[in-house]
């Protein structure tokens, strides 16, 4: 019951901050993307359901706070989420390489796959210039986040053993 | 004893299935409903609910903003002070001559009793908040359903358009960019009257699309709204041609625009709220 309540309180956290202080961190055009961060977070140390609820919660909540169509955001966070966490599952690399290559995939899928979503939905920019201005800066930007934020946020969102090292999160 | 392959873990499938129908049945609702319609309604509450967030967002990092604005500013050379006072001179110029100009269009319309088309209704409004995601170009102000906004209005700066209003709750709203991939501008160029789209692009570009091969502008003209549509009012200045180029095997030339609307630091809009002083019930400025 603890682990669901800090999963809530670090989900409301990321879109908060979202909000407040993602759109002043832009840099080259393009702002993090904290619940994304958080939901890869939460995938890696929970698994690929945890990471697919809270992808999905964090997506939809997303959504409803910009001017895109509802539900996409919710779909690309959701199946991000699951993927994440079946890479982290089934991968063999060790050490503390294993969460950061999964994170920087993570990442760079996510956006990819939003501009895939819109792209179907017939709502999206030019393809190959929202690849480049878009997608490739912020999965670099989103995954030098990740390895910032990745220690401290995946020993606060695992409560099951305690992790004195960077190490012995991977 | 045989050693056998670790086996592949799997998620539960089945979670991620209904998740994924959820979002797609999402969708659906979305695009299939109206503007009052139930996601819709969530998403003005949604933004009652971030506004004052993205107010304190705002407020804690515009002094940084503003420290980092100053810093840049140390960096400005002699030569660029001089010719900003150059420049400075030459528009005073302009000024006066246009001065001239308006008194004399006002009495003209004064002769012929025409329509005053810039007695717009306008509403002072402060940005509250920037796009909380790269792949939109909207911000949020401080004025909302309680001050007469609704969705649709057009907004504007002293420098020209901004957007249009897209969600409304009552304190706040959300107003989409013209630089946003999403928007589109009836526009026209104010020297030839030729017409054309004004669209944004993701990485937030102007360009004037659709324009007649005849007639292509050249860098430096200037281009206002044509009233078209019913959207923007005519005559709102949107942006300065900054290049052009005409292909051969192109049905339309690429023309470039920029904004004279700093978007990006902007503070203060103005909501055209209607032409009617009466219809609204907030400050009208």
């Amino acid at each position: 019951m603890s682990r669901a309540w800090t999963t809530i309180g670090a989900l409301a956290a990321a879109l908060i901050l979202q909000v407040a202080f993602a759109p002043h961190m832009e840099i080259f055009g393009v702002s993090p993307n904290i619940p994304l961060l958080v939901v890869i977070t939460l995938a890696i140390v929970q698994g690929p359901s945890a990471g697919a609820v809270a992808g999905f919660a964090a997506g939809l909540v997303l959504d409803l706070i910009g001017t895109g169509p509802v539900g996409a955001w919710a779909l690309v966070l959701s199946v991000t989420g699951y993927t994440t966490g079946m890479l982290q599952e089934n991968m063999f690399a060790e050490g503390w390489l294993a969460p950061v290559t999964v994170a920087v995939i993570a990442g760079l899928l996510a956006d990819t796959f939003y501009l895939i979503v819109l792209t179907v939905l017939g709502v999206a920019p030019a393809f190959w210039e929202s690849l480049v201005s878009v997608v490739l800066p912020a999965a670099v930007y989103n995954a030098l986040l990740v390895l910032l934020i990745y220690p401290w946020l995946a020993r606060f969102l695992r409560s099951d053993r305690s992790m004195k090292s960077f190490r012995r999160l991977a | 004893m045989r050693i056998g392959q670790p086996e592949p873990k799997r998620g539960n499938t089945r979670l991620l299935v209904v998740l994924v129908a959820l979002a797609v049945i999402l969708l659906t609702l979305y695009f299939r409903e109206g503007d009052s319609g139930l996601l819709h309604q969530a998403r003005s509450l949604t933004l009652a609910a971030s506004a004052p967030i993205a107010r304190v967002g705002t407020a804690i990092t515009s002094p940084v903003g503003a420290a980092g604005e100053f810093l840049a500013g140390l960096g400005t050379s002699r030569e660029r002070l001089e010719a900003l006072e150059a420049q400075n001179e030459e528009l005073r110029a302009r000024l006066a001559e246009l001065e001239e100009a308006r008194q004399e269009n006002e009495r003209l319309r004064a002769l012929v009793d025409f329509a005053e088309e810039s007695n717009l209704a306008t509403l002072g409004a402060r940005v509250i908040g920037r796009p909380a995601s790269t792949w939109e170009g909207a911000i949020t102000i401080d004025r909302g359903s309680e001050d007469g906004v609704e969705a649709g209005m057009p907004v504007m700066a002293a420098q020209g358009l901004v957007g249009q209003v897209a969600t409304v709750s009552p304190r706040a709203a959300t107003v989409r960019l013209i630089t946003d991939q999403q928007s589109g501008v009836a526009g026209m160029v104010q020297s030839s009257r030729v017409l054309g789209i004004v669209r944004g692009s993701i990485s937030g570009a102007l360009s004037l699309d659709f324009v007649d091969r005849a007639q292509v502008p050249k860098a430096g003209d200037v281009v206002i709204t044509s009233g078209l549509g019913g959207v923007y009012p005519k005559g709102i200045v949107v942006g300065d041609v900054t290049s052009v180029e005409d292909h051969r095997g192109e049905l339309y030339p690429r023309i470039a625009l920029t904004s004279r609307v700093p978007i990006g630091r902007i503070e203060e809009v103005l909501v055209l709220v209607g032409s009617g002083v009466g219809e609204v019930t907030g400050e009208i400025e």
